[in-house]
């Protein structure tokens, strides 16, 4: 027979067992590929820079989630590789028992299974690749069908590379291990009957008697095969850890990223303005996650763009005071100024930040007490006593400044102390919010360029017709903006539902992980379980004793994963998260039903034994 | 005599095969049997002339391919799973060669597993479960695991537990096979006291001494009862 000719065979002989690690490892590869190749087509990458696809705020969010379920999702597949072949081998150690006692050697026998592990990884890393790269150019496909514009980038063979080889090494490193330990054991201890590479060599007995038969013997089996019940609950809590990230924290961030780009384009809100400007800051704010053509770049201080005083009044008496935000929009260039801080390393010493750095922006004039939005701010937002103060984008703050809060920001030759930095989708985060009155004196213009009304939506159909009755004949236009930020919510929701849906084929691997454990206790308990079958016990006893033991372990590792999952999610990935009661009790329902399935699909093994005939089992040698 | 008392169980044309893969083997080939309330019946034959399928069989561990197996007026062929399963816990204590306890409950746990299944009143389980310890001379290993015991105490306890749920019938397999001899005396004892109480017992064995106990040895071959010793 080749090398290969055996571990083939041993391999293909055991299908199920097989098909668990294949599965298991396959999926877990297929979430990491995918959630990379994905991030990096829609332009941030897992190293967390802004890679000029969202504002920096968007992408922190984007790619701290990827990057944690990437990571997790690592964790979960090489952990289940590990557990998988910790159980086979735990059910193999007869058999290689039998090998050395036909003349093989430790060395032969742990060659054998090595290579089977290969077999498995290289098989599961590179179908898992393939998967995880398809189902991002489905992905984008899907998102180009659905009316969003996103190309299909040529994936980074590099990274597809580090994860396929990270995958594998880990594999095989946590792999080994449990081949070594059962190529190690003893020939005659090996083929001895009563022993168990998974069973404590003394049976612990704490006693909770009290809480009935099936638990008794659920609680005490698990205490007995502690070392791969401990495994499989560290295996299933990274599993649930990743699922519950995926799902709590994919629906928390859905939520808070929507509310995000609300706060900052607004809700009912209605832009008037020259159609060359509302066209250009329709571009501007379509750029936030799409690639969006160009626009022909026009000057947005031509006179001729300015807006009449007198129809800020008519506005304001026909919507009433405070619904209109007048703003004096120009594109320029904008400047970093070096900063000083106080040096924390030397007292009553100072160092001077900065790089004076600049880059193109939108520089936008406001009264601060007539703005109709409300930006997540880092810091604080203009007020009106403000004059050279300004509150910048989040992609020009860390783009631009090396700590935006201590430094200032220059404007047309200007110094402006900036106040805060806000998170805005418009023009990809490049952009800075003065007061109106000090942009004015220095752009020489006076009035506005822009106007933005909030209406209210139970009186929009009569607000918009008077709006329409006060433009017409000025040459001005409206533009309601609900229709650009429904367009990038539903943008985000597709997008999170996407990043979301391979993670959640994770469940996938918890079932597997709790299938395998659950062989491994039934395959050992097998002879224990026909006994109780002899005794009286009915196949429905037999199956409450399994699923009472896969219910512990669920409820444990449930209890570390989903605590584990949602306090990563809170402290870690999502700034401000909004957190929806409704849907977040939706996702924690159905991640306990997500459970309930887990365990019960588990049962598969159980069902097999207890269908078996009693006689057959008990007649069996121990 | 069987035909003198009260039928425990009755066996007609009684045949059992086993499949393995293309392969069919007749474990019992058309046997009948009649065995009477408060008998002793050894079984005794070389290995796979069909003690054991019989004694599954007869304790409604498994069910025959043809034929019929009454057992407390129960066709057992017929009867499915669960009711079976309860059959075994009430009227049925089985007592294996290789003791089958529970390894994860302790010796008087274990003998409490069939009254548990019955559930019965713990007070009564406790109770009744120290009794049987008591009798087989094994109190002070109560809350020993059975890896902890010796063979002739787990074959000890295995006798307690047979016992636990007081069936009417006993049957056993090779009891003394795995023991020395002097071990394999004290279940000859437990046998003798089982006779003396009035239990219907069927035993299968190569021990002379329990077949001494018995009212009937049938010598069993190929699957059929080839001679009977009264």
């Amino acid at each position: 027979m080749s090398d290969l000719g055996f571990p083939w065979k041993d391999l293909t002989r055991r299908k199920f067992q097989t098909g668990l690690a294949v599965a298991g490892l396959t999926v877990s590869t297929a979430t990491t590929v995918f959630l990379v190749a994905f991030g990096e087509s829609l332009g941030f990458s897992v190293t967390l820079l802004a890679g000029g696809g969202f504002t920096t705020g968007f992408s922190y969010v984007f790619s701290g989630f990827i990057l944690v379920v990437s990571f997790l999702g690592f964790l979960a597949g090489v952990s289940v590789t590990s557990f998988l072949v910790s159980t086979a081998m735990a059910e193999r150690v007869r058999d290689v028992g039998v090998m050395k006692a036909t003349g093989s050697t430790a060395e032969t026998a742990f060659s054998y299974f090595l290579t089977e592990l290969s077999i498995v990884v290289f098989t599961s890393c590179t179908v898992g690749t393939l998967l995880g790269v398809l189902a991002q150019k489905a992905c984008v496909s899907l998102l180009n069908l659905l009316g969003f514009q996103v190309s299909q980038k040529p994936l980074n063979l590099w990274v597809l590379l580090i994860i396929f080889v990270a995958f594998a090494l880990a594999s095989h490193v946590l792999g080994v291990r449990p081949i070594k330990r059962a190529t190690k054991v003893k020939t005659a201890e090996a083929l001895s009957p009563i022993f168990s590479l998974e069973k404590t060599p003394q049976p612990l007995r704490t006693t909770p008697s009290r809480l009935g038969l099936t638990f008794k013997i659920a609680y005490r089996s698990l205490l007995r095969r502690r070392s791969a019940t401990l495994r499989a609950i560290a295996c299933l809590s990274v599993v649930l850890t990743l699922t519950t990230v995926a799902t709590v924290g994919g629906a928390v961030a859905n939520q808070t990223t929507q509310s995000y780009a609300e706060r900052a384009i607004g809700r009912n809100v209605i832009l008037i303005g020259h159609p060359d400007l509302t066209e250009q800051y329709a571009s501007f704010l379509a750029r936030a996650f799409e690639e969006a053509e160009e626009t022909k770049p026009i000057d947005l201080l031509d006179p001729k763009y300015l807006i009449n005083e007198s129809l800020i009044s008519e506005l304001n008496s026909l919507l009433g005071d405070g619904r209109v935000d007048p703003r004096l929009v120009l594109a320029t260039t904008v400047h970093e100024v070096p900063g000083i801080i106080i040096d924390p390393e030397e007292p009553g010493g100072y160092i001077i930040i900065g790089d004076e750095r600049s880059h193109e922006a939108l520089v936008l004039g406001v009264d601060p007490g007539r703005v109709v939005n409300d930006w997540l701010t880092l810091g604080r937002f203009l007020n009106e006593t403000d004059e050279y103060t300004a509150v910048i984008g989040d992609s020009l703050a860390t783009e631009n400044f090396q700590n935006p809060q201590k430094q200032n920001v220059k404007i047309l030759g200007e110094d402006f102390e900036i106040a805060g930095v806000c998170l805005d989708p418009l023009n990809k985060g490049y952009v800075a919010y003065v007061p109106l009155e000090t942009l004015s004196i220095l752009v020489n213009r006076t009035g506005y360029n822009l106007l933005f009304l909030r209406i209210d939506p139970s009186e929009r159909l009569e607000a918009v017709a008077d709006i329409e009755g006060v433009l017409s004949g000025t040459g001005l236009e409206f533009l309601e903006l609900n229709g650009v930020l429904d367009k990038q919510l539903d943008f985000l929701n597709s997008l999170w539902s996407m990043v979301m849906f391979l993670p959640l084929l994770s469940l996938v691997t918890a079932v597997l992980c709790l299938l395998s454990y659950t062989m491994l206790s039934v395959t050992g308990e097998q002879r224990e379980l026909g006994i109780m079958r002899a005794l009286g016990a009915k196949p429905r006893t037999i199956l409450k004793i399994v699923l009472t033991e896969t219910g512990l372990l669920v409820l444990v590792s449930g209890a570390i994963g989903i605590t584990a999952g949602t306090l990563i999610t809170w402290l870690f990935l999502i700034p401000e998260p909004v957190i929806p009661p409704l849907s977040l009790a939706l996702t924690f329902g159905w991640l306990l039903l997500a459970l309930v399935v887990i365990s019960l699909t588990s049962l598969y093994p159980a069902v097999r034994v207890a269908k078996q005939p009693v006689a057959k089992i008990v007649s069996e040698p121990p | 005599m069987a035909k003198m008392r009260e039928r425990v169980v009755f066996a007609s044309s009684l045949c059992k095969e086993y499949r393995i893969g293309d392969v069919v083997i007749e474990a019992l080939k058309n046997l009948d049997l009649e065995v009477g309330k408060g008998e002793f019946v050894s079984l005794y034959g070389p290995s796979g002339a069909g003690k054991t399928t019989l004694l599954n069989l007869v304790g409604g561990l498994d069910k025959p391919t043809s034929g019929r197996i009454i057992v407390f007026d129960q066709d057992l062929g017929a009867c499915d799973e669960d009711f079976l399963a309860a059959f075994r816990a009430t009227h049925v204590g089985f007592v294996f060669q290789s003791y089958n306890l529970i390894s994860t409950l302790t010796a008087l746990e274990n003998i409490a597993f069939p009254m548990e299944l019955s559930e019965w009143p713990e007070e009564r389980v406790q109770k009744r479960s120290e009794k049987l310890l008591k009798t087989v001379g094994l109190s002070h290993r109560a809350d020993h695991l059975p890896a902890q015991l010796s063979g002739g105490e787990q074959q000890r306890v295995a006798f307690a537990r047979a016992l636990a749920n007081d069936p009417p019938l006993i049957l056993v397999d090779e009891p003394t096979g795995n023991l020395d001899l002097e071990t394999g005396l004290e279940i000859v004892r437990i046998l003798e006291k089982l006779k003396a109480g009035g239990k219907t017992v069927i035993a299968a064995t190569h021990d002379e001494r329990i077949e001494q106990l018995a009212d009937r040895t049938l010598r069993m071959q190929n699957g059929r009862i080839a001679a009977a010793d009264e």
